[in-house]
């Protein structure tokens, strides 16, 4: 059980750098607008990686 | 992000080819008619198919698209035009920064309802062993790491997520005026000191408990109630938002030619000459260059008196002319005045403070003291009876009476009516409106205007020798010249009928609601206004009529025939069905407003004058009735003052609108009964959740009291209890939405 001395620490670390992660993602403004992204997919423009393919 | 990087490219391959790399301009678009977030790629194709524009943002979510393009290539009208033609619409964006101000305030408070909540998860893990294990079963040091694990994971919780409860705290001390922070600040204060004493010196004053788990939680559970709280403020906000978009707003700007021309308030620039009416608000810093006045800077200097202005001196944007018409030259055009109209009316919403809200402020401070007594009383108590239990009955005392529902209890009522209202068109002024709407029972309407709409009849004209003005077609002219400087419906008609011809006008005079007189260039002397009182009319079946005179000779009459509104008799009838008192309140011809009074079935009294019908209103709040006022024109502003509760139509003379509590957008009497249900419902909502509140401290106080209520327990009761409220106050913003009512038949009014 002395591996619990090590886990926890880590955990409680890991748990801090998500909550940062997860900060820089707001400050981002990815959460702004969820739908957008995925209704992309109906857009009849070209995508930048349709350009890239076309030989 | 494909499309920004499409548009990236697109900028890069546009400056390889060299193309001009001069001004851009960049602009927010209010986009309308999109449904889905499928619409945001239609909408951002047509746009970035406009040769010119650099760059564009469509988001689905905010429905406000952001383009960049070169201003010599194409221009803002182009990309509103493109957005038509692919079926939606595009407005530019005014009120872009308060959006901006409350993007940024929710993110914050989600941002800290994240944190706190994420951090109360992992801590309540971390707590769970110590509550599981069996005496003796956790090893002291194991114990001792978990501990300090929670308590590393609260410092974000509390540097982080409750400083809005600190800081409130720290000010209303700092004040020296008690809040409801304290009582919140010091639960969680004194919780944590204790824990981390706890953590740090086991043997010491604190005991070996620590509620790091309590603290976090509760934390969460207040700012969740706080963020639903900003959601709804959020939504009502945005409600009266769209509401205040519906008021045009344009200036009459004088061309060269002489004629004049409606144009959009943005789109004047300095150096043009402006025509502003008596009752209206000057569009921007200029100087007065026709006419003298009196105007009333109070809106944005904070000066009462009226000022007198001769040609020469400056005039404010935004105050108000009061007496004549004047003209003006442009010299300051505001960034945007639209934008600042708009933040005082939200500003008036949410500081103005309602009746309602004062009882509870008077209450809270005495509430508060109470709270700090009895916990301190608890505190003793339980540390001569069970002193391992006093501090947490302490903390189970400041939490649970956090009177936040109690406070969130009319507000969030008042709020989400004002916006309910907004939606379907009633725009608040003053938010105290919907106590005194709900308990209205009498209403007196003004007729011309207001219940009716003027046509023009016909016209009977006797020429002026002698003025250089010898035909009919030419005396009209000048009639429809002379009444483009007064805002009374009747003049309104004048002007919309004939082409004005383009006289200078000096001396322009008007006496509100009887006449308008101004000097021509061969100084003779035009007034168009009320026939005088021995006069006996021509026609006798015209609903009104206007006497153009020269130098004291009248040369022509002009008659009216007015229409009721299509809803008026609806509106009227459900009114009374409701037990309201509608009464006619008019100073026009006895006869008349009695044959629309007979039409609607009420009460209708003719020929009072502002002050008689100012008589009036007092007299009926002397018996104890609660009066509500619409009105319209110049001369009705006092009596809107005077009623409990007053409403202008929204194409009324702008005064008006400046002293009534509301205004109806789309000029429907239905929406007045539409206002009225909300604002009961507000009430009753108001009384639910304050029964509620109340009830829900005086069962937990003595609970905690007695050392039922652990303060985890405390927190998410108290938690649940805001949430309630929020909740029942957020069913007035549901309903159906504003639906646009086809304009119906027109109904004659017989005479």
């Amino acid at each position: 059980m002395d591996i619990l001395y090590l886990l926890i620490p880590l955990s409680i670390v890991a748990m801090l750098a998500i909550v940062g992660v997860f900060a820089w993602a707001l400050d981002g403004g990815q959460f702004d607008d969820i739908e957008q992204q995925g209704a992309a997919i109906f857009d009849d423009d070209t995508s930048s990686l349709d350009r890239h393919q076309r030989p | 992000m494909s499309s920004s990087t499409l548009t990236a490219e697109r900028s890069v391959a546009l400056g390889e080819k060299g193309a001009a790399s001069d001004a851009t301009s960049v602009a927010t678009f209010r986009l309308g008619g999109m449904d889905c977030a499928a619409c945001a790629g239609v909408i951002a194709g047509a746009i970035r198919a406009i040769a010119g524009v650099d760059r564009v943002d469509v988001s689905a979510a905010s429905r406000c698209a952001t383009v960049r393009w070169q201003a010599s290539r194409t221009s803002a009208g182009a990309i509103a035009d493109a957005v038509a033609a692919a079926g939606y619409a595009a407005v530019p964006d005014t009120a872009a920064h308060a959006r901006a101000m409350r993007r940024d305030e929710s993110r914050a408070a989600l941002w800290r309802l994240f944190v706190a909540a994420f951090c109360a998860m992992q801590i309540m893990m971390l707590a769970a062993p110590s509550y599981l294990a069996a005496a003796g079963e956790l090893a002291p040091d194991l114990r001792q790491l978990l501990a300090i694990g929670s308590w590393m994971l609260t410092l974000p919780v509390l540097a982080f997520s409750a400083r809005p409860f600190l800081e409130g705290a720290r000010r209303s001390i700092a004040s020296r005026r008690i809040g409801m922070d304290v009582p919140v600040a010091l639960g969680i204060v004194v919780a944590f000191v204790a824990s981390s004493g706890a953590v740090f010196d086991p043997g010491g004053p604190f005991g070996h408990e620590v509620y790091f788990d309590s603290v976090a939680m509760f934390v969460s559970f207040l700012l969740a109630g706080r963020w639903l709280e900003l959601r709804m403020r959020h939504r009502a906000e945005e409600a009266l938002e769209n509401a205040t978009d519906q008021i045009p707003r344009a200036s009459l700007r004088l061309t060269q030619a002489g004629g004049i021309e409606s144009v959009a308030t943005d789109s004047l620039s300095p150096g043009d000459r402006v025509r502003v009416f008596a009752g209206d608000a000057f569009p921007a810093d200029g100087t007065l260059i026709e006419g003298t006045t009196t105007t009333d800077e109070s809106i944005v200097t904070g000066e009462s008196r009226l000022l007198a202005k001769s040609p020469g001196d400056p005039l404010i944007a935004g105050s108000r002319n009061v007496d004549f018409p004047v003209v003006m030259r442009v010299e300051q055009v505001g960034a945007d005045t639209r934008y600042e109209a708009i933040c005082s009316l939200m500003r008036a919403v949410r500081t103005s403070k309602p009746k309602l809200l004062a009882q509870v402020d008077r209450w809270a401070s005495p509430f508060v003291w109470f709270v700090l007594f009895a916990a301190a009383c608890a505190g003793a108590v339980w540390s001569v009876v069970d002193p391992a239990r006093a501090l947490w009955v302490v903390v189970s005392v400041l939490i649970v009476t956090c009177p936040c529902a109690l406070s969130l209890a009319a507000p969030s009522a008042l709020l989400a009516a004002a916006g309910a209202m907004g939606r379907r068109g009633v725009l608040l002024r003053r938010i105290d409106a919907i106590e005194a709407m709900a308990r209205v029972d009498t209403i007196y309407i003004d007729k011309t205007g207001t219940l009716t709409e003027c046509r023009r009849e016909q016209v009977s004209a006797v020429f002026a020798p002698g003025t250089g003005v010898d035909d009919r077609p030419a005396l009209e002219a000048l009639a429809a010249s002379l009444a483009g400087w007064s805002t009374h419906p009747l003049s309104r008609a004048i002007a919309a009928t004939y082409p004005p011809s383009s006289i200078a006008w000096q001396h322009v005079r008007e006496v509100a609601g009887r006449w308008i007189e101004a000097t021509d260039e061969t100084q003779h002397r035009w007034r168009l206004g009320a026939p005088p009182d021995d006069d006996v009319p021509a026609a006798s079946s015209a609903a009104a009529r206007v006497c153009l005179s020269v130098d004291g000779e009248q040369v022509a009459s002009f008659f009216f025939d007015e229409v009721l509104r299509p809803d008026a008799a609806s509106a009227v009838a459900a009114l009374q069905h409701e037990g309201v008192e509608v009464r006619i309140l008019s100073g026009d011809d006895p006869e008349r407003v009695a044959a629309i009074a007979a039409l609607l079935g009420v009460d209708g009294v003719g020929a009072q004058s502002p002050d008689a019908k100012l008589a009036a209103v007092r007299s009926a709040q002397r018996d104890g009735r609660v009066v509500a006022m619409i009105g319209d024109g110049v001369n009705d502003g006092p009596v809107l003052a005077q009623a409990d509760v007053s409403f202008a139509m929204g194409d009324g003379a702008s005064l008006a609108r400046g002293e009534a509590d509301g205004v109806l957008t789309f000029n429907r009497f239905a929406d007045v009964m539409v206002a009225r249900t909300l604002a009961r419902k507000a009430l009753r909502i108001v009384r639910q959740n304050f029964a509620w509140a109340a009830t829900y401290n005086a069962a937990c106080i003595p609970l905690a009291l007695t050392g039922h209520m652990p303060p985890w327990l405390a927190g998410a009761g108290m938690a649940a209890s805001s949430l309630l409220v929020v909740t029942n106050s957020f069913r007035l913003s549901r309903g159906p939405r504003n639906a646009h009512t086809p304009p119906a038949a027109d109904v004659p009014v017989p005479s």
